[in-house]
C-alpha cells in the first residue's frame, strides 16, 4: 500500500495535447474514481500511472519513489483491463500466478497465495479452467484475482465493468467495494459511469478536456458542483438547466420572455447565469413556476414527470405517487439552497442522454 | 397468400442453385486434380503404356521407375538438398519475419509503415530480374552451389510474406495482453515470448509450413544459383523434362514429381487443421 502523487502531468501526442497539467494526491488506502466523458483523458492518465504511456511533462510518485521513467514492471502496481486481458493459453491458476512467477516467488508460496485469492473471490472451482471456458463475470473476477495475488502498492482499474450486463455490473460493483474495504489498497478507478464513481469512490475526480474540472467526496460534488459540466455529469437523472438574466435582484428572465421569481439572488451578483435544479429537488406547489406536463412515469417508489417550462424540457422526480396527469399544468418550487447558479455554459451532452 | 405462392418455386430455385454449386465444385476439383491424377497414373506405367492412343486407364502397373530413380545416387541427394534448403529458409524467414511483423504491428516507429510497404513492394519485382544479380553476387563471394546461398535467396521473398502475414495476425490480438504481461513483470521481449508467441503458435506454424512449401517448389533461383552439389528436386525434374539426349523420360518425371508433391500435400492438410484452430483461438478475447 502506498500514496500516489501526480504532479503537473502533461501528455501530448505530437502537437496534440491531451492532458493539460494534472496534479492529484492520493492518500494511502484511498479509492479514487476518475470520471468523465470519452476523450477527457482519464484512461490516458491511468495508463501514465501504470507506465504504459510516457509522461510528456511532470512527475508521478508511488510512495516515496518517483516512477515517471520506470517501466511498468518496476512500479509494483496491478491493473484490471476493460477486456480483462487474461492469457488465453494459461488456466486460471497460471493466469493468477503469472506475476509471482515472474518475480521468482517460490512455487509453494505462489500456490498458497493463488489459493487465498481464489477463496476471497470464490474461484476455487475454476482454477483449472482456461479463460475461454469462463463466463464474462468469472473472467472479470479472475482479472481481479490476478491483481490481488500480487498485493501491489496500487490497484488500477480501467472501466472494468463496462463489458458486463447491467445486473452483473451492479453485483461486481459491490464486490469491488467489499474487496477494497477488506484489502485497503490504494485504488484508482476509471469509469464513464458516474453512478459507479459515486458508489465506489472515497473521492471522485471529474475530468473534462484533459483537465480536472472538480474533485471531492461524491456527495460534495452532488451538493456543490462548481460548473454546469460537473452538475450535469454527477447525479441521475441529470440536473435541469435554464439560462437567463437576473433582473431586479430576484427575477429570472428566460430568453423567451418568461419571468420566474427566485427565492434568492445570485450570491456572486452576476447578471447572466445558468440556473440548475436537480429533478429530485423540485416540489409540487399551488403557486410556483408553471410547467406543462408531457409524460408521467411511475415506478412505485418514485414518479418521474417530464414537463415543459418556457419551452424547455425539464424533469421532476417526486417520491411515492402523484395524481398529476399529462397535459396538466403544475407549479414547481425549490428551496433556495437547492437552486444552483453557474456561469453560463453550454450544457454537455451527458445531461441530454437518456441512459440512466 | 403470397408467401405460400412463392415458397414452392423459391425452394425449387434453392435446390437448383444447390445442385449447380455442387456441379461447379466437382468441375473445379476435376480441373485441378486431373493433372495430379494423371501424373500419379503415368508414374506407374512402362514407357510403352505411356504413349498408347487412346490412353489406357488400366495397364500393368510397375514400380520399376521408382526403384530405379530412388536408388540412383543423385535423386535422393537432391531430395535431401531440398529438405535442407526448404526447412532452413522456412525457419530463418519465420524467425526474422515474426519479429519484424511484431515490430510493425506494435512498436511505434517513425517511418515503420513506409518501411513495411517498401518491403512488400520488393515482392513485386519479377524474380528473374533478381536471379541474375544474385548469381553475380554469389559468384563474387564464392558462394554458388551452396545451401546457404539458396536459403538466403529464398528469404528475400519469404520474409516479406511472413512479415505481413504475422503482422496482421498480431494486429488482431488485443494489445492489453502484452500490457498486462508488462505490468506483471515482463519486459517487451518477455511479453512477446511468454504470451504472444504461445498464443500465436497456430499462426506461426501455418506460416512456417506455407514458407517451406514455397521454398520446396522454387525453381528459378535454384536453377540459377546451383550447379551440382546443392541442386534441388525442382531443378532435377526440369533436367529430366529437358533431357535432349535420350528424350524426356515421362515415367521418371512423374515418379519424381509424385514423391515431391507428397510432403506438400501432407503439409497443406496440417496447415488447414492448424489454421482453423488458430482462428478459433483468436476469437476468445482474453
Amino acid at each position: 500500500m502506498s500514496t500516489l502523487d501526480i504532479k503537473d502531468v502533461h501528455k501530448s501526442y505530437g502537437a496534440i495535447d491531451v492532458i493539460h497539467g494534472i496534479s492529484l494526491n492520493i492518500q494511502d488506502g484511498e479509492f479514487v474514481a476518475l470520471v468523465g466523458p470519452s476523450g477527457c483523458g482519464k484512461s490516458t492518465l491511468l495508463r501514465m500511472i501504470a507506465g504504459l504511456e510516457e509522461v510528456t511533462q511532470g512527475d508521478i510518485a508511488i510512495g516515496e519513489r518517483t516512477v515517471t521513467d520506470l517501466p511498468p514492471k518496476a512500479r509494483d502496481i496491478a491493473m484490471v483491463f476493460q477486456n480483462y486481458a487474461l492469457y488465453p493459453h494459461m488456466n486460471v491458476r497460471d493466469n493468477m500466478g503469472f506475476a509471482l512467477k515472474q518475480r521468482r516467488t517460490p512455487k509453494p508460496e505462489i500456490r498458497q497465495r493463488v489459493d487465498d485469492a481464489a477463496r476471497i473471490l470464490g474461484l476455487e472451482a475454476l482454477l483449472d479452467r482456461k479463460p475461454r471456458a469462463l463466463s464474462g463475470g468469472q473472467r472479470q473476477r479472475v482479472a481481479m484475482g490476478r491483481a490481488i495475488v500480487r498485493n501491489p502498492n496500487v490497484f488500477l482499474f480501467d472501466e472494468p465493468l463496462s463489458n458486463l450486463d447491467a445486473k452483473l455490473r451492479v453485483q461486481m460493483r459491490s464486490e469491488i467495494k467489499e474487496l477494497h474495504q477488506r484489502l485497503g489498497t490504494t485504488t484508482v478507478y476509471v469509469t464513464h459511469d458516474q453512478i459507479e464513481a459515486m458508489t465506489l469512490a472515497d473521492r471522485v475526480v471529474v475530468m473534462n478536456g484533459g483537465v480536472i474540472e472538480q474533485e471531492g467526496p461524491p456527495l460534495e460534488l452532488y451538493d456543490h458542483p462548481k460548473s454546469v459540466f460537473v452538475a450535469a455529469f454527477i447525479g441521475s437523472p441529470p440536473m435541469n438547466f435554464l439560462e437567463g438574466t437576473i433582473q431586479n435582484g430576484d427575477v429570472f428572465k428566460l430568453d423567451d420572455g418568461t419571468a420566474l421569481k427566485l427565492p434568492k439572488g445570485d450570491p456572486k451578483g452576476r447578471e447572466r447565469i445558468t440556473m440548475g435544479v436537480r429533478p429530485e429537488h423540485f416540489e409540487l406547489t399551488d403557486a410556483g413556476w408553471p410547467a406543462t406536463v408531457s409524460v408521467v412515469e411511475a415506478t412505485g417508489s418514485e414518479t418521474q414527470i417530464t414537463a415543459r417550462m418556457a419551452g424547455k424540457m425539464i424533469r421532476v422526480l417526486v417520491r411515492g405517487r402523484t395524481d398529476v396527469k399529462a397535459g396538466q399544468t403544475i407549479h414547481l418550487k425549490a428551496s433556495p439552497e437547492l437552486i444552483h447558479m453557474f456561469d453560463p455554459a453550454p450544457i454537455p451532452d451527458v445531461a441530454l442522454e437518456e441512459d440512466y | 397468400m403470397t408467401s405460400i405462392d412463392t415458397s414452392t418455386p423459391r425452394r425449387r430455385r434453392r435446390s437448383l442453385s444447390h445442385g449447380a454449386r455442387i456441379a461447379g465444385a466437382i468441375f473445379i476439383s476435376v480441373l485441378f486434380l486431373f493433372p495430379v491424377f494423371w501424373m500419379v497414373l503415368t508414374s506407374f506405367k512402362e514407357q510403352a503404356d505411356i504413349f498408347t492412343t487412346p490412353p489406357k486407364l488400366f495397364f500393368d502397373a510397375t514400380v520399376r521407375t521408382y526403384t530405379e530413380y530412388f536408388t540412383r545416387a543423385d535423386i535422393p541427394q537432391r531430395l535431401l538438398n531440398t529438405v535442407i534448403v526448404a526447412t532452413g529458409a522456412g525457419i530463418l524467414s519465420i524467425v526474422v519475419g515474426t519479429l519484424s511483423g511484431y515490430a510493425l504491428a506494435r512498436i511505434r516507429l517513425r517511418g515503420a509503415a513506409t518501411f513495411g510497404v517498401l518491403i512488400l513492394m520488393s515482392r513485386g519485382v519479377p524474380p528473374i530480374a533478381l536471379a541474375v544479380p544474385m548469381f553475380l553476387v554469389a559468384r563474387n563471394m564464392g558462394l554458388t552451389d551452396k545451401h546457404i546461398t539458396l536459403i538466403l535467396a529464398y528469404c528475400t521473398f519469404l520474409i516479406p510474406y511472413v512479415m505481413w502475414l504475422m503482422r496482421s495476425f498480431f494486429v488482431s490480438l488485443p494489445k492489453e495482453l502484452e500490457e498486462s504481461a508488462m505490468i506483471d513483470g515482463c519486459s517487451r521481449f518477455g511479453a512477446f515470448f511468454k504470451i504472444i508467441v504461445p498464443i500465436s503458435m497456430p499462426g506461426i506454424l501455418s506460416t512456417l509450413i506455407f514458407s517451406i512449401i514455397l521454398a520446396w517448389e522454387e525453381l528459378l533461383f535454384a536453377l540459377v544459383l546451383t550447379s551440382r552439389d546443392a541442386v534441388t528436386i525442382p531443378v532435377a525434374i526440369a533436367g529430366i523434362a529437358g533431357d535432349t539426349e535420350t528424350g524426356a523420360n515421362w515415367a521418371a518425371l512423374t515418379a519424381v514429381g509424385t514423391i515431391t508433391v507428397i510432403p506438400v500435400v501432407v503439409f497443406a492438410l496440417l496447415v488447414q487443421k492448424w489454421l482453423i484452430q488458430g482462428l478459433a483461438d483468436g476469437a476468445t478475447k482474453g
